[in-house]
């Protein structure tokens, strides 16, 4: 019955996206208001259809109900009800059920927004590319990827249970739900700018729309991408957080782009350059999650994250080759309407920093597409299997990474247009100095590589740098405006929460390359072998095995080390490690124990358990500084939400800072023409 | 645009792009690891040197032997046999008969490793629901 009433609601869905998606475009084209509130209504619809099914397929989760194939594999008696509602997205189908129901919530807060302009042609258009992608994946339910299916044959007693290591922590019923909402919010700006494309007319709230959508769904994939790595490092077990792993990798590939994105935008703004190349953006920001959805739904990347083989993989790929064709079929068309006569005056201004940055990106996004996607390109291509190995990451990440950072202190220094290269020098000492000291500080006290310690010196650069412009303004304001300096910061910063949200992200990712710095690949590491009642150090820190217990539960056998940590004398705390192993799985699952702390973390895990002399393994990790990336990741989550929280606005109209004043863009093509 | 701002255009844009292939190339040259069945490893021993590969097996019953400092055994595919050195902890199903996959390289004939992963398919759940529906019955815990 469950199946049935899923079906129905799928079937719904589809059919009102489809209906929709066709109103909107009738609309668009014939200026029709009444067709464009009909496809409106029909939005509503997909949203009722997607909340419908998800909700119908959680209450197959909960009541155990076996018959649906999708909870007999995933769903079991035993596992904890967190871990059952998360089961949604723990296998191929339930998490293109969770993709639909992210991108009508997305596509419904979208048509709320734009409701007041809803009969332009570029929104009503973006309205039917919006509806038109939800009617692809429900269409991808209907077809390939059904949740709804009944199981073969009998009903059995009780379901697989989802992945061992999908149960393992709750972090996993937060982390894909965010990645989500920033992948699938992708969406919204990619339908923007086909809307833009297909109605040759944009202006500038058309670009301050887009950009906003761009920047909320920027957030949930930052805040997605840090989550990963937090549960990467608290679950399994290997002591770091990020492995270049192909579905991290498929992640961080449209972060690149979007990002590219959020920073050039400025420069359309500001000079009405770079349209076409910021449209190319967009669409290849959308287009790379497709292409990260089929990395890791086609079952062709062996992974830890990856859903196991199916036969979405081609339709994915057909959907790609379409939506690519038509981005680039409507940019051919319409690039010679959009394209600009500004060109950039001097490489000391910000336009050109803004250019450099998009270059770095647009260089990241080329080495981890090309390291992700050459053993598949190998293995098809010489028949010849092939990894590639974490150093080609690292090797190309460093000076990349450091590139941005250097950007990120010289660049919010320079006006558009062009700059004095003697007021440039100037304004560059201070952050100049810091980072020289930082430098020769931490070589004293003993950093070592090259990449390290640039990156300290460049980040404490990049924080003297954002004080540079934060300290002065808020004491002139102080002083002009009579306030006291808390008042006058506050003042600022409310006043343009854009461009000082935009510096809280930097500071953020500062903190990060700190974070990186100091920890990957850094910390001490030694296995201990010890039998009960022995010790042994590692890194000053004297960890003594005091015996294993096991907890038998009928979802996993748990195995725990319980270890005395002491240093210097202190006794510091008891410690358990674990080793879960789930009925029928070939792993055991890890879960490590660890002394979290801001200087460094004591991280440990019981790598293998007593063999036949009594002897466990025991991994220890010294990892310093891991706790400040996720305080950065922390800052520039709460940078972003500073920049996209809506200013208060007064009656009078709107009167924004005058650095912030785009400049008059008039409608971007088609009255041009 | 005149002809010289556009002609700095491209020649920038064409050192840039050419700069970026060169770093991947070069990256990818230095950095690829080869997957090599046993058998493929011998045969490809002299030719692979001292450069890191993948080396996939079934760990022969008999042949492991904890040392100091990590562990020594040997993997076999059936054609033929690799003796293993194998530097840190090993994982904890690693026995007898486990299908393993060995990072590390050639030193001289022995395989020097640093990382040994338990092998399974691309699919990293076991194929469980085959066999609740053949004989539905509660999981049990594994001993």
């Amino acid at each position: 019955m469950k199946g049935e009433l899923g079906q129905f609601a799928l079937a719904v869905g589809f059919a009102a996206a489809l209906t929709g998606a066709v109103l909107a475009g009738l609309g668009a084209a014939r200026r029709d208001a009444r067709l464009a509130r009909a496809a409106r209504r029909f939005l509503w619809a997909v949203l009722a259809a997607a909340v419908g099914a998800v909700a119908v397929m959680e209450w197959a989760l909960l009541s155990h109900d076996f018959s649906l194939a999708y909870v007999a594999a995933n769903g079991s008696r035993e596992t904890p009800t967190l871990f059952t509602v998360a089961s949604l997205w723990a296998a191929l189908q339930g998490s293109i059920l969770l993709w639909a129901l992210i991108l009508a919530l997305h596509l419904a807060f979208s048509a709320r927004r734009w409701r007041a302009r809803a009969l332009e042609p570029a929104i009503g258009w973006a309205t039917s590319v919006g509806l038109a992608v939800a009617a692809f994946f429900f269409a991808l339910m209907l077809g390939p990827a059904n949740p709804f299916n009944p199981v073969d044959g009998p009903i059995p007693a009780d379901g697989a249970g989802p992945n061992p290591l999908l149960q393992n922590h709750p972090m996993m019923a937060f982390h894909p739900p965010m990645l989500y909402l920033g992948y699938v919010g992708m969406t919204v700006p990619f339908a923007l700018g086909m809307g833009a494309l297909i109605s040759g007319r944009v202006d500038d709230q058309w670009l301050r729309l887009t950009r906003q959508a761009t920047l909320v769904a920027w957030g949930f994939l930052t805040t997605g991408i840090i989550l990963g790595a937090w549960w990467s490092y608290q679950v399994l077990g290997w002591g770091g957080y990020w492995a270049w792993d192909p579905v991290e990798n498929a992640a961080l590939i449209p972060w690149f782009t979007a990002t590219a994105y959020l920073h050039s935008i400025r420069v359309q703004e500001r000079r009405g350059m770079l349209r076409v190349w910021n449209l190319s953006l967009l669409l290849a920001t959308y287009c790379l999650t497709i292409v990260g959805t089929f990395l890791t739904r086609s079952g062709i990347v062996s992974s830890i994250h990856a859903f196991s083989a199916s036969s979405v993989g081609p339709v994915l790929l057909g959907y790609l080759a379409v939506i690519a064709a038509a981005g680039l079929g409507l940019l051919a068309w319409r690039g010679d309407r959009l394209r600009s006569p500004g060109h950039i005056d001097s490489p000391l201004s910000r336009e050109a920093a803004f250019l450099v940055n998009n270059l770095v990106l647009t260089a990241l996004t080329a080495v981890v597409i090309t390291g992700t996607v050459f053993p598949l390109l190998a293995e098809a291509l010489w028949g010849r299997q092939l990894t590639v190995g974490a150093p080609y990451f690292d090797r190309l990440f460093a000076p990349l990474g450091l590139a941005l950072l250097v950007l990120m202190a010289v660049a919010p220094m320079l006006p558009y247009r062009a700059m004095e290269p003697r007021k440039l020098r100037e304004r560059l000492l201070g952050p100049g100095i810091a980072g020289s000291l930082t430098v020769a500080a931490a070589t004293a006290l003993g950093a070592r590589g090259v990449e390290r310690v640039l990156a300290f010196g460049l980040a404490a650069a990049v924080l003297w740098s954002v004080a540079e412009q934060v300290g002065p303004q808020v004491r002139s304001r102080a002083r002009s405006h009579g306030e006291r300096l808390v008042v006058a910061f506050g003042r600022l910063v409310t006043g343009n929460r854009r461009r000082y949200g935009g510096l809280l992200v930097h500071l953020g990712v500062a903190t990060i390359a700190v974070a990186l710095a100091a920890s990957y690949r850094a910390g001490a590491h030694r296995d201990l072998v010890l039998r009960t009642g022995t010790s042994g150090t590692v890194a000053g820190y004297t960890i003594s095995y005091e015996g294993t217990r096991a907890h038998a539960t009928p979802q996993k056998l748990t195995l725990s080390a319980r270890l005395v940590v002491a240093r210097d004398g202190d006794r510091l705390g008891v410690y358990t490690p674990s080793l879960a192993v789930f009925p029928g799985a070939t792993e055991a699952v890890g879960s490590p124990a660890v002394r979290v702390g801001l200087a460094q973390d004591l991280y440990l895990t019981l790598v293998s358990s007593p063999n036949q002399a009594g002897r466990v393994t025991i991994g220890v990790f010294v990892n310093p500084l891991v706790t400040w990336l996720w305080l950065g990741g922390l800052i520039m989550a709460a940078g972003t939400v500073w920049a996209v929280w809506p200013a208060r606005r007064r009656r009078a109209g709107p009167t924004p800072a005058p650095a912030d004043t785009p400049m008059a863009d008039g409608v971007l093509a088609g009255s041009r023409s | 645009m005149t002809r010289t701002v556009r002609l700095r255009w491209w020649i920038s844009a064409v050192v840039c792009l050419g700069a970026v292939a060169w770093l991947l190339t070069a990256g990818l040259a230095s950095n690829v690891q080869y997957f090599r069945t046993a058998a493929e490893a011998v045969a490809e021993r002299t030719a692979d040197g001292a450069h890191t590969l993948r080396l996939a097996g079934a760990v022969v019953p008999g042949s492991i032997h904890q040392t100091a400092t990590g562990v020594d055994f040997a993997v076999t595919d059936g054609h033929a046999t690799v003796q293993v050195h194998h530097e840190g902890a090993s994982p904890e199903l690693f026995t007898a008969g486990a299908p393993v996959v060995c990072q590390g390289h050639w030193v001289n004939t022995v395989f020097t490793s640093d990382l040994i992963l338990i092998k399974h398919g691309s699919d990293y759940r076991p194929p469980k629901v085959t066999t609740a529906k053949a004989a539905p019955q509660p999981p049990k815990a594994a001993p």
